[in-house]
């Protein structure tokens, strides 16, 4: 049987994937990846490979490492860093899986004689018309279609998701019954490379803050922000301008960073019309069958986890795509991804510029 | 499996993993206590010890246990903090049981200095003299290097500071068995040794202390170990390292041979299946049986990967706690680009191994090579 690649991290999702493969017959090795360099308290990679080990050892598979840290230094972080600079909210974990665990890994997996590669994504693929489909996991809750939507052909045809299929609770019974440590381990959450320290703090380190004021939408400084990158749109925790003990009842809201004024403009409560927009302009398009889509009415995600909602292709040239909602979307964030749908079929999806 | 990864650790010899066992089960006692079964088993590490002294020309009272290398190497660092803005020289190359130590104890107000190696691993001997202060209380250098086997110049470092209060150390882990370990001909005041790589079992390291007035203890409890090191011997691990050493002397002229002629032997006929290698260190002058070996073009990971495959054992990089590998600050210091280096594999080679299994790499590593 051919000779299966699975990048595993330590928590439960890929050590199922790799023990679901054993049981279908295929070679299975499991290959640890490091992708970031830090001895701090807040890194969590030897515990992760800890765990690693105890399940290869368990289904006595070999365990191999692999340390992409530069790759993943050069083509994630510097990506993220300039993102923050320029007042957008990047997406590490889409560019990670583009360009590190669907490349990198990849090629190194084929390099080591794997025919393909598995990962514990909770998304599934099958072949329409002789054409790999990447489908939404059946959890609906954990499906992670949005972070892997821009896989390619080629990507997708050397990939397996053996867990796409199953729940999140499927996969810890499962876990459990094989005797994994990891069976109970909180999923990870946020940016990997930060891991449980303060995003402030981490992001600091990088990008000096620049403190400027916080201003509402008819002038008024209201306040001092600490740095429009700490700050999203839709974002209301944070502004430290209290606003329920203000004039006008409602709490705070980021509508808008003005990068020019080093201003950040708010207003008050959640229904605030500024923060819904309904037209959205992208670049960075991606069609995983690499073909427009042959209708313009699509379904569309703007952020993880986000529902499905109606959209319309208005305008679409081969770097530029506006979208129009059917209805609002609140708190779209510049630099987020914007991903189609067609049912559980994930299209492809492209960077958003701007929002109206 | 085939083992090549020597000077990782070594299996242990089947006598002495008999005299350990046996120690294990019949004299369990407390060294220290007064009845007779603790006073044999205070006999027994006396006896370890004066094989250890005798592996290495010392005497018994020179001789200390501990945990392993890296307990040696520590407890020689810290005790410089006794003096006062103490200065201590080390090279680039040493193992980060002493780089790690000194850059930790730096915050304690130990000042260091690091000195170049050459493009063999060689340590810059003009650079060493410039680095000596007033305040420079001890040098550090390796006997032998662990990745790439070049043997340090350890009797001229101490001919450069003769007439000069400095204390001399060398961390000769690598080196018990595979060439003459003898203290009264290296000059040293302290030398590390490490039970697990000649032949006997972890957890036992040796410290040798030339003058006991030198060095204070690293590990306060009991009085064991003349008050050096605290905590109840381990007894059975202790006896087997004694044994190791006396062994790994006796049978040093023909296990020397047979690892220089095993090493030969794989670099001749490597250099037939892909002439492209190098090979890294100083061939005039290197440990017997270990050899860094780039090979350009290919990724070390993978190579050790599909060695891994076949049952062969090797060692590429300096591999840390989640299991990965960075390139090698040893080959970076001996100037080794970072494509070169992430090329490198290690072959150690042990008393054990056969021209028959040295055969099987080559006939694996020529499929692997060829196979690209």
């Amino acid at each position: 049987m051919s000779r299966i690649a699975v990048g595993i991290s330590g928590g439960v999702d890929s050590a199922v994937a790799a023990s679901l493969l054993l049981e279908q017959g295929y070679d299975v090795e499991a290959i640890f990846m490091k992708n970031w360099e830090d001895d701090s308290e807040y890194c969590t990679v030897e515990q992760d490979y800890k765990d690693a080990l105890q399940v290869c050892d368990l289904l006595k598979i070999p365990l191999r490492s692999v340390n992409f840290s530069k790759e993943y230094w050069e083509k994630v972080f510097q990506y993220f860093l300039e993102e923050y600079k320029s007042g957008r909210t990047p997406n590490p974990d889409i560019m990670c899986n583009s360009e590190i665990k669907f490349k990198e890994f990849l090629n190194y997996a084929i390099d080591l004689g794997a025919e393909k590669i598995a990962t514990g994504h909770y998304v599934r693929k099958d072949l329409i018309n002789g054409e790999t489909v990447l489908l939404k996991g059946l959890d609906s809750k954990k499906d992670q279609s949005y972070f892997l939507h821009t896989l390619n052909q080629k990507q997708l045809k050397h990939s397996l998701f053996p867990v796409g299929a199953l729940s999140k609770s499927q996969v810890r019974k499962y876990a459990e019954k094989k005797g994994f440590q990891n069976f109970n381990k909180k999923d990870s959450v946020g940016i990997c490379f930060i891991g449980e320290r303060n995003f402030k703090d981490f992001l600091k380190e990088y990008i000096p803050a620049k403190p400027g004021n916080i201003v509402s939408e008819t002038g008024n400084v209201i306040g001092e922000h600490d740095g429009l990158m700490f700050h999203t749109i839709g974002q209301r925790k944070g502004l430290g301008i209290g606003g329920g003990k203000s004039r006008i009842p409602g709490a705070w809201y980021v509508l808008e960073k003005d990068l020019i004024h080093n201003e950040l403009i708010v207003g008050q409560g959640i229904d605030h019309p500024a923060l819904y927009k309904k037209t959205i302009n992208a670049s960075n398009i991606h069609w995983i069958n690499n073909r427009k889509p042959n209708t313009n009415k699509l379904g569309a995600k703007i952020r993880y986890r986000g529902k499905d909602s109606i959209c319309t292709i208005d305008e679409l040239t081969n770097d530029h795509i506006k979208i129009v909602f059917e209805k609002p979307q609140f708190g779209i964030a510049d630099g987020q991804s914007v991903v189609f749908y067609n049912d559980d079929i994930c299209l492809g999806g492209a960077i958003i510029t701007s929002s109206c | 499996m085939h083992y090549f990864d020597h000077s990782a650790t070594t299996p242990i010899n089947l006598e002495v993993l008999e005299l350990i066992n046996k120690v294990q089960k019949i004299n369990y006692a407390n060294p220290s206590s007064l009845h007779s079964a603790g006073k044999k088993a205070k006999t027994i590490i006396e006896e370890s010890r004066r094989r250890v002294a005798n592996a290495i020309n010392a005497e018994p009272d020179q001789i200390f246990f501990t945990s392993g290398g890296t307990e040696s190497n520590n407890h020689v660092l810290w005790s410089m903090l006794s003096h006062h803005n103490a200065h201590v020289i080390t090279d680039v190359i040493e193992h980060p049981a002493i780089l790690k130590v000194l850059e930790y104890l730096k915050t304690f107000g130990l000042n260091y200095s690091l000195i170049k190696v050459n493009s063999k691993g060689r340590i810059d001997l003009k650079e060493l003299e410039e680095k000596i202060t007033k305040k420079t209380c001890l040098i550090s250098v390796m006997l032998a290097n662990n990745e790439i086997g070049t043997i340090q110049p350890i009797r001229e470092i101490i001919d450069l500071m003769i007439s000069k209060d400095i204390l001399m150390h060398t961390d000769a882990v690598q080196c018990l068995g595979k060439m003459k370990v003898d203290v009264k001909e290296l000059r040293v005041d302290f030398l590390s040794l490490s039970s697990h790589k000649f032949y006997g079992p972890k957890g036992v390291g040796i410290l040798y202390v030339k003058n006991r007035s030198t060095i204070k203890s690293l590990i306060l409890g009991g009085s064991q170990e003349g008050g050096l090191r605290g905590g109840t011997e381990n007894v059975a691990s202790i006896a087997g390292a004694g044994l190791a050493a006396e062994l790994s002397v006796k049978y040093l002229k023909e296990n020397s041979k047979k690892l220089d002629m095993l090493k030969l032997f794989f670099i001749n006929e490597l250099k037939l299946i892909f002439p492209n290698i190098i090979i890294n260190g100083d061939s005039s002058n290197s440990l017997p049986g270990l050899a860094s070996i780039s090979f350009p073009g290919f990724r070390s990971d993978i190579l050790l990967a599909k060695l891994d495959r076949v049952n062969i054992a090797v060692s590429n990089g300096a591999a840390c706690g989640s299991g990965n590998v960075k390139p090698s600050s040893i080959l970076s210091a001996i100037g080794i680009d970072e494509k070169t280096n992430l090329s490198t594999l290690r072959f150690s080679f042990g008393t054990t191994n056969t021209i028959v299994e040295i055969k099987k790499l080559l006939e694996e590593l020529k499929l692997i090579l060829n196979n690209k």
